[in-house]
């Protein structure tokens, strides 16, 4: 059973962190949209002239919806996964993490590579290669994260770690500067 | 044709198809659970008018222009894709001879909603009217 002394280190670690919205459980439309409900009010405050809330909301339903791109039925936690939206002074974290296939990597892998090494110029033709394509399942996953890459001047990270010989956890972060 | 009136929910935009005033406005938040069963009956009317324009042009020669509005607070990847459907359908009227205004209305503050603009307006080669509120 949790402590009453393990959920203030839970506190304490969030207040250091500045962590804003910290999430993990069952993710599926409706949990995701009364999330983006209460996120959206919570940035409505910070609203500034640059319109930073509006990018922040805009990477968040992107790394949201892109969790459900990589759910599979043959993973039993296909839909158990987590959301931090973090701010420091000069720039918001978001991070997801949800349960992938170890199968599902390698094109997950060499697809966020690719992104990573894009210019803006070059993401931005990518972008529209993609909208006019056919509409499929990969396709439409690939365009979210270009559009997270285009919205933080590509400043994204992401790593695996493997939980068993079947599944990993696959952790996503987009960082999104405060222009002051 | 009857007018086409979709009222907005909290994941998905608002749909006013006007066939009096011939003003065509999709405007509010567009993340659709199921963004194909949401766009395919919008795309299917603007298909579907293109034969109560022809015959408003050639029985009354009543050529005024129409207007297309996007205000847009948000659209996620998905729905950006069927927002490209409706502008093809939009080029391929402009070429069958319409006349066509396009308003892309943004946020002042959301230099992102205004890229999309240029970006949409670029791809398909067709002149937007920018609007910022």
């Amino acid at each position: 059973m949790t402590q009453v002394s393990t959920a203030f280190e839970v506190y304490q670690f969030m207040s250091e962190k500045n962590i804003l919205i910290a999430f993990t459980g069952y993710f599926d439309h409706l949990v995701t949209t009364s999330l983006l409900k209460n996120i959206k009010n919570k940035l409505s405050v910070i609203q500034s002239a640059t319109g930073i809330d509006k990018k922040v909301y805009n990477v968040l339903v992107e790394s949201i919806e892109n969790i459900s791109k990589y759910a599979s039925s043959r993973n039993p936690h296909q839909n158990i996964a987590m959301l931090l939206l973090c701010k420091s002074d000069d720039h918001f974290t978001v991070i997801t993490g949800n349960h992938i296939l170890n199968n599902d990597i390698p094109a997950l892998k060499e697809k966020l590579d690719k992104v990573a090494g894009l210019s803006l110029i070059e993401l931005k033709k990518m972008y529209r290669e993609q909208m006019l394509s056919k509409r499929t399942h990969e396709n439409s996953a690939g365009l979210g994260i270009i559009d997270i890459a285009i919205k933080s001047d590509n400043q994204i990270k992401y790593d695996f770690k493997q939980l068993t010989e079947l599944t990993s956890f696959y952790l996503f972060q987009t960082e999104i500067n405060i222009q002051k | 044709m009857d007018s086409l009136i979709i009222e907005a929910t909290e994941d998905s935009p608002k749909i006013i198809f006007d066939t009096v005033s011939n003003r065509f406005i999709i405007s509010g938040e567009s993340r659709p659970e199921n963004a194909g069963k949401f766009y395919t009956p919008v795309i299917n009317w603007i298909v579907n008018y293109e034969e109560t324009l022809f015959s408003r042009k050639q029985e009354t020669k009543d050529d005024s222009a129409l207007v297309f509005i996007f205000k847009l607070d948000y659209f996620n990847s998905t729905s950006a894709k069927y927002i490209m459907d409706v502008l093809l359908i939009i080029k391929k009227f402009v070429d069958l001879g319409y006349k066509i205004n396009i308003e892309w209305h943004y946020d002042k503050r959301d230099d992102d909603m205004l890229d999309a603009g240029n970006e949409f307006s670029d791809t398909v080669d067709l002149k937007f009217d920018f609007i910022e509120y």
